[in-house]
């Protein structure tokens, strides 16, 4: 184990705090915190907590004034080292700044000196209870304020805020021991004005106005031990929905959101049986709220007993597109509540297994409610996803282990950040941690079954449910908190199998398995020659040695063979079942028992194989590529019922543009029993063999003909029929097919006239009346084909774009765009889908040279005040001319909006995202944009300016090294103090001007002393002697120095809450947030 | 004050007036009056022409009572009783020796009523009716006349038509938008080729894009409107119950809900006990700290 708590001297707490006033037009929280501490180890004189932003006031221990010190080292991580500009550097620091705050190390930015007098108390393990008195001014992070900028009341201008946050940040808001394995139970207040709600953790006990009648107190109660990452806020005057099926759920929603949120939660109560019948458990808490907040971080995140969503998952019972999406995130959500929530992690390395748990279930409700074909189209799309990630990005690690603790040992070198801890990962690895995480879930269930799978869950539910209900003992609680070797354990008891190949190679080991198949057929043996090669080599690969499942369709039926791959074996034989093609007329067996007439013209008459399929349940997370011929392929399209055999082939058959291929598309797409996703696909590969196939394409432009006689009215074939979606089916389709016909390009490279004017019939007949349902995702999807067709502009020596110039096609289609984005601002479509394909259509136009290449439009779409989806998409093109052009301007304006947006979450995370996918230039490429001011600024940014948002800075650091690369960015003079900090320095040099320190105070911003902690003892203890007093001392605590004298001014003259009046803003609402908790606390 | 007369049907009564006013002073000079005021005998005439027309009126109510439709000697006769005038003195009084005879008026042209506006062609008695029955009506009072085009019922025209017409309403419509609002343009040399109304940021960006526009809510409401308002009905009631009487709803949730009386069906809806409909709390008066 990394992190052996066992022995961790520790803190219980008992904790109770008290917010006294939140007002929201400034924007600050006044609280207090009371914890309630059992020693658990005798010589307790300090105790470190989280506490991040907050502005402390006082501390007192049992009513005994405590001095205390505030130092928080990811405020800065580089210091004193103004001319350091390397991502190797800074790296490493920035993981020793956190783990110098990791509360699962016993370390905080808060260090609490117990007084003398509680000494002798603390030896004999009596309870401590620290109390202390907080504020917090206009946070940015933790807390998200949203107020719009209207006339009335806060209630009135919807005006609400949130708790968010990436991991653990709860310290960001409350002092606390923010880490996941700390349990403990919760007592909460919050005083809000009385036009508003707040919405919180646990059970709501009661609601108390207070005494000038003004403002409510919300008293909830947590009695299940819950980790202070799990405790979320939101207060809003929020519209409350009580679930007509289960009356102890409560929805909220913003104002005038109420019928959206009656129709898109009327679904929820089916997740919640699905999900208590799949492990047999209830639902462990006894209440659950969802609040729908605007501006949210990310679209769901869970906490206990609550979850906060983004707004726009909000929908009418008219949108399609929409439901299956909002109906994924709720079941993600409760999935999270039983293992995140209830069950939390013992330690980061951990966490891979609640990830997979919950993603695995939230897979086993796919499923059932959208089919086996969706499930699996989504298993093959995720490993799609992680092995393409893999193979480009290096390994994705489950479980890291971390030895002595030495650089060396990095269990991941091959990345620009460490996997330490959850702060320093980018949030892309994040993002691929999880999706592996439920594969190997996956993996573990193909190899146990998925009977056990369950069983495990259920036992490992029931066994916290009952620890969750004991008072405060020393170890039961540990029950809550699941560890890989605990969920081990609990497999192999179950299922008395033994999983350890498994985990060692696809959890202890990153990368994935890449193969290369091919065949030849021994007539004369009757024998399959197969040939299966691994390229282990690459990055991100590794070598698999192990069985794997061949699945061989022959004419005689289909047959699964277990394949040994081992060291040196390449080829393996497989015996044929059937003997000869002469057996005519028979009908041919399929895997699911099927059995169907084919045409086997096409066939090679000597051989009996149809197709084959390496490893087709997935079992392996791997990439395949396989080599068989076209016919193969067709046959394996149009007779192999698996989805992802199908959409194999569809991507297999890109390469063979023959007309037997069009055929067995078009066959495909006409064929209504087959998955629509699949269909969907190959409308795109037909456009992209009908263009291989230009010159000899017989017949109207592909697809036209079957799009007419799908969607088209019969007297009259160039108009289509009056939009009725009530199959989803062919709504889909029907999306589908204009946007793929539109990539159709003739001898010219130019778009067929046919196809354009059909797409614009489509768009002048389109009519919605009669339907149901909106057709707002349609015609968005319609102007996405108009930009499809677009090709680059003839022009001759970059003559201006003018009006006159244009032409004739660009006229009609710039024509169609500005209606549509004019028409929107009058009768705006649901999620504003059409302004975001339009602005995307006009940057496709600039780039394509139609008209004159200017970002003001998108600047300013891009304004806060949009729709988030609009802003998007207007960033999206900003990023896009800022590339394409090399404009600083535009760079400068997008850092100048990640620096100062006020709703910071999407748009600021997401420009980053996008400025790394797209990067104006890479650092293997000279460019006039890569000058020293922008390498200061965006290392001023990811060092100090994200220090409130770790996964910002995580953004920030990527798009550093996406820019510039590990090493000093060449655009750099040379530093004044030589080479000698470049290359090794990681490993050899030491900043001579700082020597390691121990203690949970200081920051050791040496890169050398990286898990020194880990070697000592005691360093872990949060709250042990063997500090040196001089801890204590200022004098050593050598960064952050201007930070710590103003808190120790701060201390020497203790604020009060009025006493900041500085604000600008009017006091019109004055929202008291009132919170109290109480907090047991283990280890 | 002939100037305002023009048409003839007013010349004609001009004329009548006139000879009135001639009668009148006349009767004034056999009466011995050498001179009246202009007024007077305007006057006069006013009263005279009164008279006379309510003779005229009254005796065809007369002869109308009688189903005639043209007065007799008789009538005029009942009339002049019935106004209170001694008739027998009358062929006394016209023989008077010291008469004024006066000349006929002018013979004026009774005004022609304009003809009606002839619409089709006036039918003919069918055989079976007799010629002496009333002619029929003029055609305009039963003729039913089209006044719009035969509607093309073609669906190809038709879905071109509507498709075009929407189209025109939404170009008129966006181009007056941007016509009378701030724009912004693709291109820089001809700003008014494409204009498009600018993007204004709103303070609550996500109502108008998730909530339906009126448009659209319309029809949503016309299909399930009346599961809507079940659920709003029975949010209320359990509201409004709740806070009539807190301490009774905190025992009704400890029953289970087949323990509330089955004649109070309507009721199972209220006993929701979520604590966010609970009634807030008043706060105590004696402070605990």
């Amino acid at each position: 184990m990394d992190f052996p708590t066992g022995h961790t001297p520790s803190i219980n707490n008992l904790r109770r705090l008290k917010d006294k006033g939140f007002e929201s037009p400034r924007k600050s929280v006044i609280g207090y915190v009371e914890l309630t501490i059992f020693p658990t180890v005798v010589n307790l004189n300090r105790i470190k907590l989280n506490s991040k932003q907050c502005r402390i006031y006082r501390v007192r221990v049992n009513d005994l004034e405590a001095p205390f010190i505030y130092n928080d080292p990811t405020l800065e991580v580089c210091h004193h080292e103004s001319k350091q500009r390397n991502l190797n550097y800074f790296s490493s620091a920035y993981t020793a700044a956190v783990s110098a705050v990791d509360p699962d190390a016993g370390h905080g930015e808060l260090v609490i000196k117990v007084p003398s007098e509680l000494w002798k108390q603390g030896d004999d393990l009596k309870a401590l209870k620290v109390y202390i008195e907080f504020s917090l001014d206009q946070p940015k992070g933790g807390l998200h304020f949203v107020v719009p900028d209207v006339e009335g009341t806060m209630a009135e201008r919807g005006a609400h805020v949130f708790s968010f946050g990436y991991q653990n940040s709860t310290r960001f808001w409350f002092p606390c021991v923010d880490s996941y394995s700390e349990l403990c139970t919760w007592k909460l207040e919050f005083t809000v004005d009385a036009a508003m709600v707040a919405v919180s953790c646990g059970d709501l006990v009661e609601t108390i106005y207070t005494h000038d009648m003004r403002k409510k107190t919300f008293h909830y109660v947590l009695p299940i031990p819950t980790a202070a990452p799990n405790i979320s806020l939101a207060v809003g005057p929020f519209e409350i929905l009580v679930d007509p099926y289960m009356h102890e759920v409560t929805h909220f929603c913003l104002p005038q959101l109420l019928p959206l949120l009656k129709h898109s939660m009327s679904y929820l109560h089916e997740i919640f049986e699905f999900y208590e019948e799949i492990l047999t458990c209830r639902y462990p808490y006894s209440c659950f709220k969802t609040v729908f907040v605007d501006e949210a971080y990310v679209q769901v995140s869970s906490c206990a007993s609550m979850s906060i969503f983004s707004t726009n998952l909000l929908h009418s019972a008219m949108i399609i597109d929409q439901t299956p999406q909002t109906r994924r995130c709720l079941a993600q959500a409760l999935a999270q509540q039983f293992f995140g929530c209830f069950i939390s992690r013992m330690s980061w390395a951990d966490e891979w297994v609640l990830k997979g748990i919950s993603g695995y279930i939230y897979g086993l409700y796919l499923k059932k409610t959208f089919g086996v074909n969706e499930y699996r189209h989504w298993i093959k799309e995720e490993l799609d996803r992680i092995v393409e990630y893999e193979l480009q990005m290096g390994g994705v690690l489950l479980h890291p282990t971390f030895g002595g603790g030495k650089e060396k040992d990095n269990p991941t070198p091959h990345l620009h950040f460490s996997i330490r801890h959850p702060h320093t990962l980018s949030w892309d690895y994040y993002k691929m941690f999880q999706c592996k995480a439920h594969l190997v879930m996956r993996l573990i269930e193909n190899r146990i079954s998925m009977e056990f799978m369950l069983q495990v869950f259920n036992k490992l539910l029931s066994l916290a449910s009952t620890a969750s209900s004991q008072k405060y003992q020393s170890h039961m609680w540990s029950q809550m908190l699941l560890s890989t070797h605990a969920f081990l354990k609990s497999i192999s008891n179950v299922s008395g199998k033994d999983i350890g190949p498994l985990i060692k190679q696809w959890v202890d080991q990153s990368t994935v398995v890449k193969f290369f198949g091919s065949f030849a057929f021994n007539r004369k043996r009757n024998v399959l020659e197969l040939e299966i090669r691994q390229d282990y080599t690459s990055p991100g690969t590794q070598k698999y040695v192990g069985p794997i499942k061949v699945t061989v369709q022959e004419l005689d039926g289909s047959f699964n063979h277990m394949l040994q791959i081992e060291e040196n074996s390449l080829k393996h034989d497989i015996p044929c079942h059937s003997k000869s093609r002469r057996n005519k007329k028979k009908k041919i067996p399929l895997m699911n028992g099927e059995e169907v007439d084919m045409d086997l013209s096409a066939m090679d008459a000597d051989s009996p194989l149809l197709w084959i399929r390496i490893d087709p349940d997935m079992s392996i997370l791997r990439k395949v590529e396989f080599e068989q011929a076209d016919f193969m392929w067709q046959y394996q399209l149009r007779y192999e019922r698996d989805v992802v055999a199908q959409e194999e082939a569809i991507s297999a058959l890109e390469k063979f543009p023959t007309p037997p291929s069009r055929l067995a598309l078009t066959d495909i797409l006409e064929q209504e029993q087959c998955f629509y996703k699949v269909r969907m696909q190959a409308c795109f590969c037909l456009a992209k063999i009908a263009n291989s196939m230009m010159s000899t394409w017989q017949g109207p432009p592909a697809m036209k003909s079957l799009f007419t006689r799908m969607f088209c009215c019969k007297s009259c074939p160039n108009i289509v029929k009056t939009n009725n979606f009530i199959n989803f089916q062919s709504y889909f389709l029907q999306k589908t097919m204009p946007v793929a016909m539109a990539l159709l390009r003739d001898v010219q490279n130019l778009c067929p006239k046919d196809v354009l004017n059909f797409i614009l019939d489509l768009i002048k007949y389109n009519d919605n009346r009669k339907n149901k349902f909106s057709d707002n995702f349609y015609r968005a999807e319609l102007i996405e084909a108009l930009t499809n067709a677009l090709t680059p502009a003839i022009s001759i020596n970059n003559e201006v774009r003018t009006v006159d110039n244009l032409n004739a096609e660009v006229r009609l289609i710039l024509e169609e765009i500005t209606r549509f984005l004019n028409m929107e601002k009058l009768l705006p479509s649901f999620r504003n889908t059409i302004t975001v394909s339009c602005l995307r259509a006009i940057r496709q136009l600039q780039k394509n040279g139609h008209i004159p290449s200017d970002p003001s439009l998108f600047k300013s779409y891009a304004e806060y005040g949009h729709f988030v989806d609009v802003r998007i998409a207007a960033l999206y093109a900003l990023v896009d001319y800022t590339r394409v052009e090399r404009s600083s301007a535009e760079l400068q304006w997008l850092l100048n909006m990640v620096q100062n947006d006020p709703a910071p979450y999407i748009s600021r995370h997401r420009i980053l995202g996008m400025l790394c996918q797209n990067p104006p230039f890479t650092k293997t490429a000279d460019s006039a944009l890569c000058n020293e001011a922008l390498v200061d600024e965006l290392w001023k940014l990811m060092n100090s300016g994200t220090s409130h948002d770790w996964r910002l800075r995580c953004d920030a650091v990527n798009l550093y090294y996406t820019l510039f690369g590990l090493t000093r960015p060449s655009c750099l003079p040379l530093p004044e103090l030589g080479l000698v900090l470049n290359l090794k320095e990681k490993k050899a040099v030491l900043n001579p001007t700082i020597k390691p320190e121990l203690g949970g105070g200081t920051v050791i911003d040496t890169p050398a002393s990286i898990g020194i902690h880990g070697q000592l003892p005691n360093t872990r203890n949060p709250c042990s002697t063997t500090y040196n007093k001089e801890d204590i001392d200022m004098e050593t605590v050598h960064d952050s120095q201007a930070f710590i004298h103003h808190h120790l001014n701060l201390l020497e003259r203790p604020s009060t809450p009025g006493g900041s009046n500085t604000c600008l803003h009017v006091l019109r609402m004055a929202c008291v947030l009132h919170y109290r908790r109480s907090q047991t606390n283990k280890h | 004050g002939s100037k305002a007369a023009s048409t003839p049907a007013e010349n004609y009564h001009l004329a009548r007036r006139r000879t009135l006013q001639v009668v009148v002073s006349a009767l004034l000079t056999e009466s011995g009056f050498e001179s009246a005021e202009k007024a007077a005998v305007e006057t006069l005439t006013e009263m005279m022409q009164s008279y006379i027309t309510e003779i005229g009126r009254c005796a065809k109510a007369y002869c109308e009572h009688t189903a005639r439709s043209v007065p007799t000697l008789s009538d005029t006769l009942v009339t002049l009783i019935e106004m209170g005038f001694n008739v027998d003195t009358l062929p006394v009084y016209a023989k008077r020796s010291q008469r004024m005879v006066i000349t006929a008026p002018p013979v004026t042209n009774a005004p022609v009523t304009p003809k009606a506006l002839s619409a089709g062609q006036k039918r003919t008695h069918p055989a079976h009716i007799p010629g002496h029955f009333p002619e029929f009506p003029d055609p305009h009072t039963y003729i039913k006349t089209p006044t719009f085009r035969e509607p093309v019922s073609d669906y190809q025209v038709v879905r071109e038509k509507a498709a075009t017409q929407r189209r025109d309403v939404e170009r008129a419509l966006t181009r007056f938008m941007a016509k009378t609002g701030e724009t912004e343009s693709l291109f820089k040399d001809d700003v008014t080729a494409f204009p498009l109304i600018a993007a204004r940021p709103s303070a609550i960006p996500y109502l108008s894009a998730l909530l339906p526009s009126e448009l659209e809510l319309q029809s949503l409401e016309e299909t399930d409107s009346s599961e809507q308002d079940d659920q709003t009905d029975s949010e209320n009631t359990a509201g409004n119950i709740i806070t009539d009487d807190p301490g009774a709803d905190k025992e009704n949730s400890m029953l289970p809900p087949s323990g509330v009386a089955p004649s109070n069906k309507a009721n199972e809806d209220n006993m929701i006990d979520n604590p966010y409909l609970r009634p807030v709390k008043k706060p105590k008066v004696r402070r605990k700290k």
